[in-house]
Formats: C-alpha cells, sequence, structure tokens
C-alpha cells in the first residue's frame, strides 16, 4: 500500500456545467467503466441502480491511474467523492469536501464563472483545499477558454494558467487534467494517532445491507471484523463489510490511512448514523473525534398534505405517512412531523435544506409514491425570545406562524440572513440591486467577472429569498441572472405575525410572518386571493388581515344574489337532484371557520406557492 | 394509370357517411357523446309501466314528441339535435307513427290535456309529414279533450304560410318560438342563426294562421350584454303581445359548445350580480305588463301559462316519443319510471322494440326520491308545493322524514326565502332567486343515510 499513492478529490460545478459528464469520462479514461457504460451518467443515474438492485450512485469512488513518471509508470490511487445525492447544497459539499485534500471546480467555457461556481470555491478554499479550475465543453464552437480563465483569476484569484481546458464529450484534455490531478493534488495527510480515526463523510440505506457508511480514514486502520465505535453517538457495531466502489462494489479486507471506502456493519436505519461523526475503533479508541461538522440545519419548512381526503386521518394520509418514513430512510437531511391544520386536515411539517432539497423530495413523493401532495407556501425557521410565565426570556424556535405564541409575549424575532452572490449581466445591475433591497437585503459587494459581467453579494433575509427572489431575478435579466446563497447567520429585525380574520375567526392556518413594513401589502394580497377563492355565502363575509389585533387590510365577500338553475324541465329532473345534493355534499366537505365554508382549493391556492 | 393526388373534395367522399356522429363530436352534449349501443336496453319496463293502471288522477295526461332535427346547432343549447344531412325526416315519421301506436296500443286513453313537440327544430319538418304525424296522433292517441293545449316549439325563420295553416289543422294552438334576443350581436355570440326581424313576422303569420297563443323564449346574461340590453328584448317581446314569456339566464350546460368557449377563455365569467339585476327589473317589468311569474323563469297572463310544463313540475305523469325524449310513469303502489329514450337518431330508426324505442337512464325513483323531486320542481312554481301532502308523504316513503323536513323549512324561512301560505311551501319574491339553495336544504334532509 505504501508504494501506492492516494488522492482524495471532489468535483463541484455550477448545474449543468457537465460534473456528471465529467466524472464518467474520468472513470472511462482510468478503465473503471466500460465504454458502453460511460455512455450512462453513472454517478447519478437513479434507474440504472435499480435495475442493477445495488449501490452505484456511489458517494465515492476509487479508480486506479498510472502517471508516466522518469522512472517508470507510477501508480495512482485516486478516490473521486461526489457531492452526494441530487443536489449541490452548500452543506452537502462541504461535507463531501471534508474528507478530501483538493477539487476539481469546473466551469463551462461558453457559460463562465456563475454563482454557484463562486459559492462552492469558497467553500472548497474555507476547508483549505487546492483547486483545480476546469475548463469544460471547450469543443462547443461558443466556447471562450481563455476569457473565461480571465474571469476565473477575476473573481476567484486562481491563476488564468492553471485552468485546465477538457472536454468531458470529446474526451480532449483528459490526460492532462488526469495528471494535473496527481501532480497539484497534495497527498493525504500523515497520521497524527495510531488509533484508528475515520470521518462519516455520508450514509446511504441499502434494502439488502441495511445502512451504508462512507467513510474517510485519516489515521489507523478498520478493518473486517473490528468492532467500531462511532465516537459521537456511542454506538459500537461489528464492521461486517469494507469495500470500495470502483465504481462495482469492491470488497476490501481493511482500509488504512487516507483512503476512502465504505462500510456496512448490520445498521438497520440511518438515524443510528451521524454523518460527520468520527468512527474508532472500540477496544482501542482514539482520545479526540476527528473535527466534524455540524448535523445538517434544516432551513427550509412547508407543509406537505394528500391532496386528497384531507380532513380525516386515513386513505392517502398513510400512504403518504409510509412514502415520508422511506425518503428520510435514505435522505438524512430531511425532517418531518405529523401535523393537523384546521383547513388542510392531517398531513406533515417538512423540514428542508434547501428550496431545492423542498422541491426534490415533493417530486420523489409525486413520481416514486404516486402521491398527490399539497405544498403550503416554504417558511424559514425563526428564533423568537419570548416571556415565560416566570418572567425569564427564552428563546424558542419556530417553523410555521401558526406556532407563533401571543405577540404580547414576543419579545424579538430573529429571521435567518443568507449571504447572496449573484452573477449579472452588467445592464442589468440596477435592476437587481432594485430587486435586492426592496426584499431588504443589504448591498455588500461588487466583484468585476469580466467585461460584461459582474458578481453582485448582498445580504438578504432567508425568508424573502424563497418567496419569489430567484423567479424575480429570472425575469429581469433575461434568464442570464444566477445565484447561489448560504446562510450566515440569525439577525433580529422589526418581523410581525400577521393574522388572517375570516368573518371575525381567526384562522392560523393562513397566518404569516412579515416584516412590519411589509406587513400591510403582504395581508392585503393574501385577502384579494382569498375573495376570489371563497365562494360567495348567503351573508357578506368581512375577510381582515391584522397584527396583534390591529387590522391593517380589509376585503369583503359579498353575499350571493342568486342560486337557482334557470331551466328546470321534465327530462331534467333526476340530473337535476343529483347536482343539487352533489353541491349539498361539496359544501359539507368544505373547511367551516364559524359559518363560513371555505373549499380545500381556497386554501391550496393561497398556500400553495405553484401559482 | 394516373396517379391522382387526393383533393379536398375526393378526400370529403372518402370520409365514411356517418354525419350524425361528426356533429354529435363537434357540438353536441357529452352524454350524447358518450353514448355507446352498449348503452341502451329494451324498454322493458316502459312497457311494463305503460300497462300500468294507477287511479285515473296519476294516469298520464301529456305528451312529449322530440323532433331531433336543426339546421345549425346553436351554442348554447344543449339537447339532443342533428343536422341531418340525409333526408331522414319521412324515416323518422314513420318511426314516431309506430311508437306512438304502441303507447296508444299500450296505455290506458285518457283524453291527453297537453302535447309539446320540442326538438331541435319540430318546425323544419316538411308540411306532408306533420299532416302525417297529426293523423297518427289523431289515430292512436285519445284527443277529444276540446280543452288540449297542443304546442310546438318553433324557430322563427322556419315559419310560413303554409306550415301554419297545416299546423293549425293538426290542432295546434300554442306555439313557442326561440327568439333569444333581438339584438344581432348577442344571437351572433350564442351562434343563433335568426334574423331578428323574423320574429315579429312569424308571429304574424302565427296569428294570421289562427293560432292564438305564443310565448317567447328569451336568454339573458349572454357575454356582453347589459342590463339596459337585456331589457330592450324584454320590452320587444312584450311589444309584440306575447301572453307567455319564458326567460332563462344563459346556462353554460357541459359539454356545449358555449361551454368549451367559456373555458377557453373567450368570456368573462358569468356576473351574479348583473344577472340577479337583470332578473329583478324584469320581473317588475313584466309584472307591470300584467304577465305574473308563475314560475323562475316563465311569466305569463292568468290562464295563459304552459299546462304541459306546469304538469311536469307538478310531478304528473307524462307520456314520451321520440329520440332523447324523456317520460314519467306512475305505478298503483306508489312507484314510479323514469326513462329516456336513446338520443340517436340511427339507433331510433334501426332498433323497434315492437314499436317502443330503445332506453337509456331508466329508473325507478323510489318514494322519498320522488318527495325530495317534487319540492325540487314544485318549489320553483308561484303556486310552490303542499306542504301537507309532502310532509305526508315522506312519512310514509320513511318515518321520520317529515319531522326532518320541518326541521329544514326553519333556515329559508329564517331567510325570509319561502313562506307558508294556506298550507303550501312557496318563495317569496326574494326567494326566488334561492330557489336551488332552499331545494338543496330540504334534499340534504332526505338523502338515505349510510354508503352511497
Amino acid at each position: 500500500m505504501t508504494d501506492l499513492q492516494i488522492r482524495n478529490f471532489s468535483i463541484i460545478a455550477h448545474i449543468d456545467h457537465g460534473k456528471s459528464t465529467l466524472a464518467d469520462r474520468l472513470l472511462q479514461a482510468t478503465k473503471a467503466v466500460s465504454d458502453r457504460e460511460a455512455k450512462e451518467q453513472l454517478l447519478d443515474s437513479m434507474d440504472l441502480e435499480r435495475e442493477r438492485g445495488i449501490t452505484i450512485k456511489a458517494s465515492a469512488v476509487t479508480v486506479s491511474h498510472e502517471r508516466a513518471g522518469e522512472s517508470g509508470p507510477e501508480p495512482f490511487m485516486l478516490n473521486f467523492i461526489d457531492t452526494p445525492g441530487h443536489v449541490d447544497f452548500g452543506y452537502e459539499v462541504s461535507r463531501a469536501l471534508k474528507a478530501c485534500e483538493g477539487a476539481l471546480l469546473v466551469i463551462d467555457a461558453s457559460q463562465g464563472v456563475e454563482a454557484q461556481t463562486v459559492v462552492n470555491a469558497y467553500l472548497a478554499i474555507e476547508q483549505d483545499l487546492e483547486i483545480i479550475p476546469v475548463l469544460n465543453k471547450i469543443d462547443l464552437p461558443s466556447a471562450r477558454p481563455d476569457e473565461i480563465a480571465m474571469e476565473v483569476e477575476q473573481v476567484l484569484g486562481l491563476p488564468a494558467e492553471d485552468c485546465i481546458p477538457v472536454s468531458a464529450k470529446t474526451g480532449q484534455g483528459i490526460p492532462e487534467l488526469l495528471d494535473a490531478i496527481c501532480t497539484k493534488l497534495p497527498a493525504p495527510r500523515a497520521p497524527k494517532i495510531k488509533q484508528a480515526r475515520g470521518l462519516i463523510f455520508d450514509a446511504v440505506y441499502d434494502d439488502y445491507r441495511g445502512v451504508v457508511i462512507y467513510v474517510r480514514v485519516f489515521d489507523g486502520r478498520l478493518r473486517i471484523g473490528d468492532k467500531m465505535r462511532m465516537m459521537g453517538l456511542g454506538r459500537t457495531y461489528q464492521i461486517t463489510e469494507l469495500g470500495k466502489y470502483t465504481p462495482k462494489p469492491n470488497k476490501v479486507k481493511e482500509l488504512g490511512p487516507g483512503e476512502t471506502g465504505y462500510l456496512v456493519a448490520a445498521i438497520k436505519t440511518l438515524g443510528d448514523v451521524r454523518v460527520g461523526d468520527t468512527i474508532t475503533i472500540d477496544h482501542d479508541p482514539a482520545p479526540e473525534p476527528l473535527e466534524g461538522y455540524a448535523p445538517p440545519r434544516q432551513m427550509v419548512f412547508c407543509d406537505l398534505y394528500p391532496a386528497t381526503t384531507a380532513d380525516k386521518k386515513g386513505g392517502d394520509f398513510e400512504e403518504m405517512r409510509e412514502a415520508m418514513g422511506k425518503l428520510a430512510l435514505n435522505d438524512s437531511s430531511f425532517t418531518y412531523q405529523t401535523v393537523h391544520s384546521e383547513a388542510l386536515g392531517f398531513g406533515f411539517r417538512c423540514g428542508f435544506l434547501g428550496l431545492l432539497h423542498m422541491d426534490i423530495v415533493q417530486e420523489r413523493l409525486e413520481r416514486e409514491f404516486d402521491l398527490e401532495v399539497v405544498q403550503t407556501a416554504p417558511t424559514v425557521p425563526y428564533k423568537v425570545d419570548i416571556r415565560t410565565k416566570g418572567g425569564e426570556v427564552e428563546e424558542i424556535e419556530v417553523h410555521n406562524p401558526a406556532d407563533l405564541p401571543d405577540m404580547s409575549s414576543v419579545i424579538d424575532i430573529k429571521e435567518p440572513i443568507a449571504r447572496v452572490e449573484v452573477m449579472v449581466p452588467k445592464q442589468y445591475i440596477g435592476d437587481v440591486m432594485k430587486l435586492a433591497l426592496d426584499r431588504r437585503g443589504i448591498y455588500k459587494n461588487q466583484t468585476f467577472v469580466s467585461e460584461t459581467r459582474d458578481l453582485l453579494t448582498f445580504e438578504i433575509p432567508l425568508a424573502e429569498l424563497i418567496f419569489d427572489f430567484y423567479d424575480k431575478l429570472k425575469g429581469i435579466t433575461a434568464g442570464y441572472g444566477t445565484m447561489d446563497y448560504e446562510v450566515s447567520e440569525y439577525r433580529k429585525d422589526q418581523l410581525v405575525k400577521v393574522d388572517v380574520l375570516i368573518n371575525g375567526e381567526p384562522v392560523e392556518a393562513l397566518s404569516l410572518i412579515t416584516h412590519r413594513d411589509k406587513a400591510e401589502q403582504r395581508g392585503r394580497t393574501l385577502l384579494v386571493r382569498l375573495r376570489k377563492q371563497i365562494p360567495r355565502h348567503k351573508f357578506e363575509i368581512p375577510l381582515q388581515a391584522a397584527i396583534g389585533g390591529k387590522i391593517i387590510a380589509r376585503e369583503t365577500i359579498k353575499g350571493f344574489r342568486k342560486d337557482v338553475t334557470a331551466k328546470c324541465y321534465g327530462g331534467d329532473f333526476t340530473r337535476k337532484r343529483k347536482l343539487l345534493e352533489k353541491q349539498r355534499k361539496g359544501k359539507e366537505r368544505m373547511k367551516n371557520i364559524g359559518s363560513v365554508s371555505i373549499p380545500q382549493e381556497a386554501f391550496m391556492a393561497v398556500l400553495d406557492t405553484g401559482e | 394509370m394516373l396517379l391522382s393526388f387526393p383533393t379536398a373534395g375526393g378526400l370529403a367522399k372518402q370520409v365514411p357517411a356517418w354525419p350524425e356522429r361528426r356533429v354529435c363530436r363537434s357540438v353536441s352534449n357529452a352524454h350524447d357523446i358518450a353514448l355507446t349501443p352498449t348503452r341502451q336496453r329494451e324498454p322493458r319496463e316502459v312497457a311494463h309501466a305503460l300497462r300500468a293502471r294507477p287511479d285515473p288522477s296519476r294516469r298520464p295526461r301529456s305528451l312529449y314528441l322530440h323532433v331531433p332535427f336543426c339546421f345549425h346547432k346553436c351554442h348554447y343549447c344543449d339537447f339532443y339535435s342533428i343536422v341531418d344531412s340525409r333526408d331522414r325526416q319521412a324515416a323518422f315519421v314513420d318511426r314516431l307513427d309506430r311508437e306512438i301506436q304502441a303507447i296508444g296500443a299500450l296505455a290506458d286513453q285518457p283524453p291527453l290535456r297537453t302535447i309539446f313537440v320540442g326538438g331541435g327544430t319540430p318546425t323544419l319538418l316538411r308540411p306532408d309529414l306533420w299532416e302525417r304525424l297529426a293523423a297518427s296522433l289523431r289515430t292512436n292517441l285519445n284527443l277529444s279533450n276540446p280543452d288540449l293545449e297542443f304546442t310546438v316549439e318553433c324557430n322563427p325563420e322556419t315559419a310560413t304560410p303554409e306550415l301554419f295553416d297545416v299546423l293549425q289543422g293538426a290542432g295546434v294552438n300554442r306555439l313557442s318560438f326561440g327568439a333569444q334576443s333581438f339584438n344581432t350581436a348577442h344571437l351572433k355570440t350564442l351562434e343563433r342563426w335568426h334574423d331578428p326581424d323574423s320574429v315579429p313576422r312569424a308571429l304574424e303569420l302565427a296569428h294570421a294562421a289562427g293560432i292564438r297563443r305564443v310565448s317567447l323564449d328569451l336568454i339573458y346574461g349572454i357575454p356582453g350584454q347589459t342590463l339596459d340590453e337585456a331589457l330592450d328584448d324584454i320590452e320587444r317581446a312584450l311589444a309584440l303581445g306575447v301572453t307567455h314569456l319564458s326567460a332563462y339566464a344563459l346556462t353554460y350546460e357541459p359539454g356545449t359548445a358555449m361551454t368549451a368557449r367559456r373555458d377557453r377563455g373567450e368570456f368573462a365569467e358569468p356576473d351574479e350580480d348583473l344577472e340577479a339585476d337583470i332578473y329583478d327589473a324584469a320581473v317588475a317589468r313584466l309584472a307591470e305588463a300584467g304577465l305574473g311569474r308563475y314560475e323562475v323563469s316563465n311569466f305569463a297572463r292568468a290562464d295563459h301559462e304552459c299546462r304541459h310544463n306546469l304538469a311536469y313540475w307538478r310531478q304528473e305523469a307524462w307520456l314520451a316519443a321520440g329520440p332523447s325524449a324523456s317520460g314519467h310513469l306512475h305505478e298503483p303502489d306508489g312507484g314510479s319510471h323514469r326513462w329516456k329514450n336513446v338520443p340517436r337518431l340511427d339507433s331510433y330508426l334501426r332498433d323497434d322494440f315492437e314499436g317502443l324505442a330503445p332506453v337509456i337512464d331508466y329508473e325507478a325513483p323510489d318514494a322519498l326520491r320522488l318527495v325530495a323531486e317534487r319540492i325540487m320542481s314544485g318549489i320553483r312554481l308561484a303556486e310552490g308545493v303542499d306542504r301537507i301532502a309532502i310532509l305526508d308523504a315522506a312519512d310514509r316513503a320513511e318515518p321520520g322524514a317529515a319531522a326532518r323536513l320541518q326541521a329544514a323549512e326553519r333556515e329559508p324561512r329564517e331567510r325570509g326565502w319561502l313562506l307558508e301560505r294556506d298550507d303550501r311551501w312557496v318563495l317569496s319574491d326574494a326567494g326566488f332567486l334561492f330557489a336551488d339553495g332552499v331545494a338543496r336544504r330540504f334534499l340534504g334532509v332526505l338523502r338515505k343515510v349510510g354508503p352511497g
């Protein structure tokens, strides 16, 4: 093993800049996969995974490569550590980076540096990784590798001449890139202690083997049969299998310092494993764990309800509960708990790492579990200082406006603030500034990228960001603006809870938290939408938005004027009677708030973001 | 051999000659399109019902005939009609004659009180065929009642002196004209193809032929129509001296072209406030002119009400013939039969069950359902429904039902929509616009508890 040099690295990129294609091409170039297999995107094809009944959506793939050295070929073991799962979340990227010494930063040679490129590069720099900028898609006629290399230097401070131009599609530049990986990226650090220490950087659930842990060994060795201990959780398990994905699973007897691989130990659920924890050997434990990382923070919350029969527990609800359990089994950063809404019945309050994560979970529920779900508007976790009955100040976390205690006991509401990078063509800078300021953003910085683009940095409350910022940004920049964000801190602001009253009755499911200055506008918008959705009743219905009892907006649904069919003749009676009975039943199915019947659709229309 | 390229005309000839179906698909209502021959059934129950002999007061004294031909399908219409490209009128009248014979042979023969010929466009039938139809009615049914009301629906464009003379000779004494509007733009919106001036002309012809009772149909709430324009239609109808008027709020029936156009966003959603304003103003104006509201959408001088339609609303029995015609007959034990003839001309012509037509949608409503429907349709009348008789029938159908009805009447009464007058439930002036709400209230407590 000692004669073998090891390189651990990740590939990070803006979406669609060719990360997966490049990974496949590297596997192919190192003969890890056949040319036929290389046609498919091996690292993240879920269908393929199912087809073979094994996990090849590996978080880490090990390949061997020989570098032509002065004294003959030098063998290298290359460990690709994929940013796991589906998305390039900051958190997930950083936990993958923790297991690496280097990163390939892939940039589309036509598109250039994008917001996500910048955020990912910062993450890699924070981890002290060596970065190799890779300019991809140079085969395209629109490719401008020289200009883009200048962008890389301008924005990221990486020398332009360090950029390696490649085409993952044609294979051009791939040998040079492999050499650079071997030459430029540092070898794993030497062991600091003799006891074993391995970092858990991912874990997935496998139907046959239980939890499969991905581990990067820093010190000592892990062997089959060892009783391992997870230092954070204090649990011990017998290691039954060790291996590496090449990308086919390839069992090994041990994993030594600098190596990356998988570990199976009859662990039944993902809940028993904490990504970021340190593995050591039970009978000879390390004195200190490795520097891990905090568990993932759910920064976006929303409620998901079954789209039908939400008024009683059962049917779709049970199916949905089962689906939630299965999802959580292989996505440890997704949380859920049962909730009951007066409006939508039984459902689940779900926590996600970000908006993209939320979309993916919803899509999986619909596609893989064939469930129709109603999604409420996403909210962020607020930290609220309240005065308890005893008089002390206590901080609580609120994931839904409805859970906010009475405003009289609230001292302060703090909200998550995101550091947002926006890459924007220069002609749209003014509009983007205006949008950011309108969303309570604070301008922080402007970086020259190229003659045509600038990188703007803002601090924007996450709540404003998840509302419609991205759509608006795309709209005002003709689709050219890109953004990425990272939650940086919690900050106190003039936040208030807006209650919605229908016919004088407060409806918790409709309440929202917003900035004082925006409360009136948000309240009014919501009331107007409600007015359109609630059918007329026999009487006039006032709709009000209020802050702590003070009315800030009002709309009225007029009482209906007519409820009669124009024609009713001999042949119509059966049809007509059935229609009336159906209408009557429909009315019974509506939610009754006081004497007002509100169709479920009204709640959906108000809460659902997908308008 | 010459290669021939199909031209537009050439292609048209290759299309299988099934014009009825093509018409159905493009314009007719959804349930017709969905109809396949497998859904139709033998009219066994109808034959049985025709033979039933309930007490004389509950025997059929009305007859509905359906003539399906039209030269164009109006966009709001959901009645069964076809634009017949083959001349099947004679075949149709032959078939109708056989059906009338069968009905005459099976049914009891008390003198009919009313006959109503609807469509389609019954006046599209050629005068000679009208004569044959009239002869069939005379031969097979009891038309001895000197007070027989015999109504034919009439498209004003089809009015000719010759036709009206034939109709008058056949015993027709009432014509119902589909005017819909006098405003060309609004007629266009409805895809109603007639010249508004043809209405007064047709009325004059009717008068000249000695047919004194005429009714006009109007539609209001047409997209783009204002309150003043709707009232102008009423004025023009009154100026023609009609003694009966039906004014219908435009209804978007499922499967009609009008509904499809609305769903495509061609029109704004109906303005409920405007429709209610038009209705209130029309009711007031017609009352002032002496035409009282005797049903939600029907207005007439005293004794000029449509007695045929009253029979429906009062849940009397009636006979039916022709494709898509619906009938209702009582059993001596209180049971009842409802059915609809097959709404397809080709099936109607082809399938003959000892004269009777194949049926769809046959049902035998139970006593409780009959009570529900009696309230539903009867409450639409100014005369209302006999409360004592209803409560009595309800309790006989299901003990305890009467008490539920009495509990249900409270809310509409408190709202001022429902009144009790001479032991009858009647709608108040304000209540007419809420007839469905009142009916729903009662129907809600008559629904069977349990599954279904």
